[in-house]
């Protein structure tokens, strides 16, 4: 384990010196491909003015708004759809259209009904997660092991034994194996969102650099979106493991 | 206590039974013996009510909390520890968390797993696990006992340990058992009656024997009875 890490610092550590040492004898062109020095910099700049913070602060809010919101509608619709076939008749049509097509196709149609501020960033996200955790959790359920609804209904148990003891748990485990995912979908929503139109956020920061040819900018705001997101999945696989302790054999 | 009458058991299309007669008295122990395919589990799951038959009716004079349910293969929640799955029974009953979980940890001692109470199901051998199922189905406290080829799954010495210790279970606790088995040995040493049903599909019961060695039992002696022999080559015979 340790020796990966170590592999793995030595990795990116020769592939950074290489990227510098081709820029400074010229190989690179720095307009189109910055050293890292200077990318560091750049970074250094933006917390070291502060401004970056309010870009980060948007960008987040609207990821974990949508994360949550899109958790909370996912698994509900979810849990509706495998318990009574009627809502599974309606939703799955539109559910099934939504994960087919690219979702972020509906930030400009959210930007019409929500405007330019945080609401059209958190429904972009929203939408991306919901759809994500209700296949999940849908499947999650219909999939669940008859042989334990069994025990448990033979035990005395009635639907909300079931619900509590059986299908919470079946479901807690397919969702948690799609957090990570979902953490990403609610990245890509929100900065997507802010992309289309805003007035801040990492999204719309790109968007400036990107229309003023900054390409230190750029790549300063790949890595930082980056870093944010790998601490996001260290964090949801810790959960994983903690919630699914009864995995390990 | 239990009476089938005419039971006819089917999942669409041929039925697996056709005309199953069996009755189960307080107190009796009882093995249905059959070919797989013979629709076994279908009596069990007629009694408890998770399909329903397509003819026949089942009566028991008593309430369907009072029947307990060995499955042939453990069941256990997995996301429970052991102590939680054993309380789970008495949970779904109303019993609070504490009082379940005290009741629970006196059943895992009875049966030798005071030490696994926090492990889960995942964590344990499969005696472990059956012995776990066991004390889940006995903390019940249930007055018929149904069981589905329930040791099965186990090799030889856990299954004749395991099968001592229940037995010892059925005496003290002056438990019914309705035993489904494709075991002739385990049904004879073990039956004060055995039902053979015929090959599937529209299986029927084909006999009924009475097994007149005295109880309480022990799985090896009854292997010993100058009895034992005469009724396991009829059974043989019936079977094939």
């Amino acid at each position: 384990m340790k020796r990966l890490r170590v592999r793995r610092g030595l990795a990116i550590g020769l592939l950074l010196m290489a990227w510098e040492s081709l820029s400074r004898v010229g190989w690179l062109d720095p307009f189109y491909l910055p050293p890292p020095s200077t990318v560091g910099a750049v970074l250094i700049s933006l917390f070291a003015d502060g401004a970056i913070w309010t870009h980060l602060a948007a960008t987040c809010t609207a990821a974990f708004a949508g994360l949550a919101g899109g958790l909370l509608v996912g698994v509900m619709l979810g849990f509706a759809a495998a318990l009574s076939p009627l809502v599974a008749d309606l939703l799955e049509p539109v559910m099934i259209l939504l994960n087919a097509v690219p979702r972020v196709i509906l930030a400009p149609l959210f930007v019409i009904w929500l405007g330019i501020g945080l609401s059209s960033k958190v429904a972009l996200a929203l939408v991306l997660v919901a759809v994500l955790i209700f296949f999940a959790v849908y499947n999650g359920i219909k999939e669940v092991d008859r042989r334990l609804v069994e025990r448990v209904l033979t035990l005395g148990g009635e639907r909300r034994h079931l619900v509590r003891e059986v299908y919470v748990p079946s479901v807690t485990a397919w969702v948690m194996g799609t957090l990570k995912v979902a953490v990403g979908f609610a990245f890509t929503g929100a900065v997507v969102g802010e992309f289309v139109a805003s007035s801040r956020g990492l999204g719309y920061l790109l968007q400036f650099a990107q229309s003023s040819y900054n390409a230190g900018l750029t790549i300063a705001l790949i890595v930082i979106i980056m870093a944010f997101v790998l601490v996001l999945f260290a964090l949801a696989e810790w959960l994983e493991r903690r919630l699914l302790r009864w995995r390990q054999g | 206590m239990l009476h089938i009458r005419g039971l006819v058991m089917g999942y669409g299309g041929e039925p697996v039974l056709s005309g199953c007669d069996l009755d189960v008295e307080a107190g009796e122990f009882v093995s249905l013996i059959g070919p797989s395919g013979s629709g076994k589990t279908s009596v069990l799951r007629a009694i408890t009510g998770l399909t329903r038959p397509q003819h026949g009716t089942v009566d028991i004079d008593i309430a369907a909390h009072e029947i307990g349910y060995l499955f042939q293969d453990d069941a256990l929640l997995p996301w429970r520890t052991t102590l939680e799955n054993v309380a789970l029974g008495l949970r779904i009953r109303g019993v609070t968390r504490g009082a379940a979980e005290d009741t629970a940890a006196r059943w895992l001692a009875r049966l030798g797993l005071e030490r696994f109470g926090n492990r889960y199901p995942r964590q344990l051998s499969g005696g472990q696990r059956k012995r776990v199922a066991i004390a889940q189905v006995l903390a019940l406290q249930p007055k018929l006992l149904l069981m589905d080829e329930p040791f099965s799954s186990l090799d030889a010495i856990v299954r004749m340990r395991i099968t001592e210790e229940l037995l010892e279970w059925v005496e003290r606790e002056h438990l019914t058992v309705l035993l489904i088995t494709h075991d002739l040995e385990e049904a004879i040493s073990l039956s004060d009656v055995v039902y053979v049903l015929s090959q599937g599909p529209r299986a029927t019961i084909r006999s009924k024997h009475a097994i007149e060695i005295a109880r309480p039992r022990h799985v090896l002696d009854s292997r010993g009875d100058p009895r034992f022999g005469p009724l396991l080559r009829l059974l043989w015979s019936e079977l094939s």
